[in-house]
């Protein structure tokens, strides 16, 4: 598979690059060493072109209803602009060598701790921290956010790969995870602060922290699961430490409790994913987005996509979230740099975890954190940074040495 | 080192991919067990929210009476409720302005209504039932022109409407709110009356909105099937009325009658009083009653107490009570006799006033004892040893064959629900534990129970020839289109008696009313059968007001070929001349003549009581129109004016001639008056009544001649005038019967 692109041209160069002499591509100083990685494009932009389909069949009807015009596109619009924007700035940023944003770590990590306070000084929406706006638009600096740990720890790893047994320098690293994890539980971000904590776990465990020790493995997962559930326990038997959680969490557990209420989101996508059976009502036709599964177009829309695509549809979604996530590893393990590697494995790490979540929230594996599905769920931000990650994994294939 | 820790590195990056595969994987088994094993479960889950699912109301069937006048109907009303989560939203004082406004057009009260649309937990508060098409549309008008359709809304459902609130309530019976049927033919025939209701499932969102795309999908409700009733209006409220009348003459306690065609079994009519209007069955009629229920103190016992009235007031006492019937069931003990052939009508037997069987003494309601009297006379007189006399003749057996036979240890199977079921050993004795004793009180209807409807049938099974029918009601079904889907057939159960037995039997009545107890039930020109009954009622010896009696008479008509049979029976009537032929029987006699009147059955009047009823025409010549109407009205003719002119100028026939009672005077009025004139009709093998219905057709008197007239085998054979000769109206023409050996004789066995 990966050498049937070998003799091709570059597709993801546009018709007019393509006529171009190759020189003339070293359009930002940098002199091209190799190719992007077809296969990790080719999925993106099939998960990418699904997810807006899927995205569009999910919202048109809260569109109707809810938007101000009953504008039945207004969701994909954006989502459309955004994509398409998104695409320019991945392949942009593919051509960019990735290293010129290890320059820049320290302005980015800066930049985006002041964005994170600047939100949190700002006046809330519905109860929360978490947009500045710019404008027509918003803008959700926890999605930077995300981008920016594993930026900060990709650095700081690959600075120091033997001092990752030192207890100062874990430290260091560890106040890091600290402080962005601080900045997004005073955000009531729920989610981000999950997130971020799953992606500085894990950027410290591939980082090969503690790999002197047989048990790091168990220690740090086992200890990441412990901590997460001994946190439950607690909020759970002490409201008020984290009323907003507590609640999420007594509704998870109480699955009988007020259907019309708080149970309303989750008990309508689990009616959704159970309507769509093995193969699904077809696209399109899912009834329960008639105002039944609250913001379809958001965090739940892989309900939607289950009761239209059905089990099959699902099932072949999660196994193209696979091959995506095992073709970044694949990039990551023979990108050249230790820095490249980590950068790209943290990208890859975060759309599985992101997934993971997401899933498991849908289908009340998991107390309703309001976590998003990468490339299908609405969100101007957030699909913007996805694909420049996607961007920067693409970079980074380019000096990998996928060809063995 | 640099290099091991990073190999390190990428064994743990894969081990990581691996650990999200696995729970890919976890999670890939989560959506198989909630899509593929649990589907079905959520699917219907999702169904239950996405589908709204309104029941199509299906219009109960009417039910007419015999006439196909409507008696009850069902029209479709509206429900009005208020969504008060849709007014909280719809401005602050949408709330008042509604309730306002949609109270001002129900007549309902403003409160109450606000009360309901500030419950703003509910989106469902119904504030008005049974709303009438004209006001539903107003509601509506209002709620368009000031946008509020959100927040009211109607739905429709049905009311039950009854001609008039009481009539004929003991055989319609009623319908409890939800249109299901609690009492009589309502809850008899729910079933055929319901119909089946329909639904329509339209697709919904969450809001309750309507869709974009709309699924529908409609099952047709089925409108219940209409009942033809066998009860004749004309009858019914004669009956009604009469019962009424008696009641109130006897003070008695309650008043209850049938009305049956005896050649069919079919209820003509059928009434209890006191009773109840089907539209209010939840309100006590009697009004004296409510108001001494109103004043008890004690809560409990005052519920207590209206629900027992309640239940009194619906209770169809025809069917489902039970009395001692006393003298009236002297007609099966002497059914019984003459088909056994153990006395004859003109057996003679001497009555001292009291007879012994075993050792017990029967006295004679009159006590020195009618003396030497035929068997006919013992019925004239209502003869208690003379009937068990006669039952003795007859023997235990023989008595209770006959009991059987006549249907008294079983339930008529009249198609109304509540019929008393008769109890071996508790309402009437079996066989084995009956005596000489016991059957001395049963020779003349007294030691056991039976119902009224139970009573009439065997007697009408005496009218009718023999035959024991079952009564009923509900004479055709008919579907929601009109179509007949089923017609009763009278149904025959068995003949109890020879044709000849009944036939000598109803002679043998009919001379009770002439001769006997039953004057007062004499009707002139009808041949009325019938028996007084007087019994005592149970358990009340002790009582303080003294004896309470059941009086009740029970007749049929025309003698001779029987039609109708009327059972009233008075229960408790007070006064000191208590009896059946006191109390009752002029009521029938009422009815009956009623009824004869109604079925056109032409009077027959005996040699005797036709020149009686000659009658002179007066001379009315010379005076205003007026004057001679009512001079010749009151001389029990009938008056037919010619002209526009104010005096009475002509007659026909001329003063002082002799003409049949009922005869037409015709007065003209206009000088140079032309006489009206008419051709003679043939009235040649016409029998007695269809001549007279003739010559009232054409304007002409006759006057009869020939003997036996009352007979029902006797035929024109002559006529005075000519037929086709013309003749001024009023003529009188004499028609001369003679006998003919018609069908009626070979079948009667003479």
């Amino acid at each position: 598979m990966e050498r049937t692109y070998e003799p091709q041209p570059d597709i993801t160069q546009p018709r007019k690059a393509a006529k171009r002499k190759k020189p003339k591509l070293s359009l930002f100083g940098y002199s091209q060493i190799g190719k992007i990685d077809l296969p990790f494009f080719v999925l993106v932009i099939a998960l990418l072109t699904v997810g807006l389909i899927m995205m569009f069949s999910a919202s048109f009807v809260s569109a109707l209803y809810n938007t101000p015009d009953n504008d039945s596109l207004y969701y994909i619009k954006r989502q459309l602009l955004f994509a398409v924007a998104g695409v320019f700035f991945m392949i942009i940023i593919s051509k960019i060598d990735y290293k010129i944003i290890r320059k820049y770590t320290l302005p980015l990590f800066i930049g985006t701790v002041a964005l994170l306070v600047v939100v949190r000084l700002l006046p809330p929406v519905d109860g929360v921290y978490r947009w500045i706006p710019l404008g027509a638009f918003t803008l959700q600096p926890s999605e930077l956010a995300k981008f920016t740990l594993i930026a900060v720890l990709a650095h700081l790893i690959a600075l120091h790969p033997e001092r990752m047994n030192d207890k100062k320098y874990i430290l260091l690293l560890g106040g890091i995870i600290g402080l962005f994890v601080l900045l997004l539980m005073l955000e009531k971000h729920l989610s981000g602060t999950v997130l971020m904590l799953a992606i500085g776990l894990g950027m410290l465990y591939m980082g090969g922290m503690l790999n002197n020790k047989k048990w790091a493995f168990p220690v740090i997962v086992g200890g990441g699961a412990a901590v997460l559930a001994i946190l439950i326990f607690i909020i759970y038997k002490n409201p008020s430490i984290n009323g907003h959680a507590y609640e999420r969490i007594y509704y998870w557990i109480h699955s009988e409790a007020d259907p019309l209420g708080k149970r309303w989101q989750t008990n309508n996508s689990l009616y959704a994913i159970g309507s769509g059976g093995l193969l699904g009502s077809g696209l399109g036709q899912s009834m329960q987005k008639y105002l039944y599964v609250s913001e379809p177009q958001n965090d739940f829309v892989f309900a939607i996509v289950c009761e239209e695509l059905g089990f099959v549809g699902a099932a072949l979604i999660i196994l193209t979230f696979c091959l995506l996530i095992g073709r970044g590893v694949k990039i990551a393990k023979t990108s050249k740099s230790f820095y490249g590697s980590l950068l790209t494995m943290g990208i890859v790490f975060q759309v599985g975890v992101q997934v993971v979540l997401n899933i498991a929230v849908v289908t009340d594996s998991m107390p309703n954190t309001g976590i998003s599905l990468p490339f299908f769920s609405y969100g101007g931000t957030s699909l913007m940074m996805l694909l420049m990650e996607m961007g920067v994994v693409l970079s980074v294939s380019r000096t990998a040495r996928l060809e063995k | 080192m640099q290099k091991a820790i990073k190999k390190e590195s990428l064994k743990r990056m894969r081990i990581l991919m691996l650990i999200i595969f696995f729970v890919f994987g976890l999670l890939g088994a989560r959506l198989m067990w909630i899509q593929l094993v649990r589907g079905n479960y959520y699917k219907e889950k999702a169904l239950q929210n996405q589908l709204s699912d309104t029941v199509i109301e299906a219009q109960r069937g009417t039910i007419y009476d015999s006439n196909m006048n409507v008696l009850v109907q069902s029209a479709t009303v509206w429900k009005i409720f208020v969504d008060p989560i849709s007014i909280s939203d719809s401005g602050e004082n949408a709330a008042e302005e509604i309730s306002e406004n949609v109270a001002k057009i129900l007549k309902l009260d403003a409160k109450e209504v606000l009360k309901k649309c500030k419950n703003t937990k509910s989106r469902y508060e119904i504030i008005a039932d049974d709303v009438e098409y004209d006001e539903k549309q107003k509601v509506l008008a209002y709620l368009s022109e000031n946008e509020y359709t959100s927040c009211v809304g109607v739905e429709t459902s049905t009311k039950r409407y009854y001609s008039s609130s009481s009539f004929a309530a003991a055989v319609l019976g009623f319908v409890g709110s939800d249109g299901q049927g609690i009492e009589g033919l309502e809850a008899f025939y729910d079933n055929t009356l319901t119909g089946t209701a329909g639904r329509l499932v339209t697709a919904k969102n969450a809001q309750s909105g309507s869709m974009p795309n709309n699924y529908e999908s409609v099952i047709d409700s089925t409108d219940g099937s209409s009942l033809v009733l066998t009860i004749d209006d004309v009858l019914q409220y004669s009956l009604e009325k009469n019962l009424e009348q008696a009641k109130a003459d006897a003070s008695a306690k309650n008043a209850y009658g049938v009305v049956m065609d005896v050649n069919t079994g079919a209820i003509l009519a059928m009434s209890n009083k006191p009773d109840y209007d089907s539209d209010k069955p939840w309100t006590i009629k009697d009004k004296k009653l409510a108001k001494k229920i109103k004043s008890i103190k004690n809560e409990k016992k005052r519920a207590q107490a209206e629900s027992e009235a309640l239940i009194a007031q619906w209770r169809n006492r025809t069917i489902s009570d039970t009395y001692e019937p006393g003298s009236v069931f002297k007609i099966i003990t002497a059914a019984a006799c003459l088909e056994e052939g153990v006395v004859k009508p003109d057996d003679t037997y001497y009555d001292s006033g009291a007879i012994k069987v075993e050792d017990r003494v029967y006295k004679c309601h009159y006590r020195q004892g009618h003396g030497t009297e035929t068997f006919t006379q013992g019925l004239e007189n209502s003869c208690n040893p003379w009937f068990i006399h006669a039952g003795q003749k007859l023997g235990v057996h023989s008595f209770y064959k006959y009991f059987e036979a006549f249907g008294f240890t079983e339930k008529t199977g009249i198609d109304l629900p509540g019929e008393a079921v008769p109890s071996a050993g508790v309402t009437y004795h079996v066989e084995d534990e009956m005596g000489r004793v016991e059957l001395a009180s049963e020779s003349f209807g007294q030691s056991f129970q039976v119902s009224p409807i139970q009573m009439i049938t065997a007697v009408s099974a005496v009218a009718n020839g023999g035959k024991l029918m079952q009564p009923f009601v509900v004479k055709q079904v008919l579907d929601p289109e009109g179509n007949v889907v089923s017609t009763t057939e009278p149904k025959i159960k068995r003949q109890v008696i020879s044709e000849s037995t009944a036939d000598e039997l109803c002679l043998m009545l009919e001379s009770v009313v002439k001769h006997g107890t039953g004057k007062n039930a004499y009707v002139a020109g009808y041949r009325v059968a019938g028996k007084t009954g007087t019994s005592e009622k149970l358990g009340t010896l002790a009582s303080s007001e003294g004896k309470k009696y059941v009086t009740s008479f029970i007749a049929f008509a025309p003698a001779n070929d029987p039609k109708v049979a009327v059972l009233i029976a008075v229960d408790e009537p007070k006064g000191s001349n208590v009896g059946g032929g006191t109390n009752a029987a002029p009521a029938v006699a009422l009815v009956i003549e009623e009824a004869m009147k109604h079925f056109n059955v032409q009077p027959q009047y005996t040699e005797d009581e036709m020149a009686g009823l000659e009658i002179s025409t007066p001379d009315v010549t010379g005076k205003s129109v007026g004057e001679a109407k009512s001079v010749i009205e009151n001389a029990s003719l009938k008056c037919i004016v010619v002209g526009d002119g104010k005096k009475v100028v002509g007659q026909s026939p001329a003063a002082d001639r002799n003409i049949p009672g009922g005869g037409t005077v015709v007065v003209y009025t206009q000088k140079n008056y032309k006489a009206k004139t008419v051709k003679v009709p043939d009235f040649s093998k016409l029998s007695v009544s269809e001549v007279n219905q003739l010559a009232a057709e054409c304007g002409l008197n006759i006057r009869f001649s020939g003997n036996n007239l009352e007979s029902s085998s006797v035929t024109a054979a002559r006529q005075s005038i000519d037929k086709g000769t013309s003749v001024e109206k009023g003529t009188v023409v004499t028609v001369y019967f003679i006998s003919s050996s018609g069908v009626s004789d070979t079948n009667t066995g003479d």
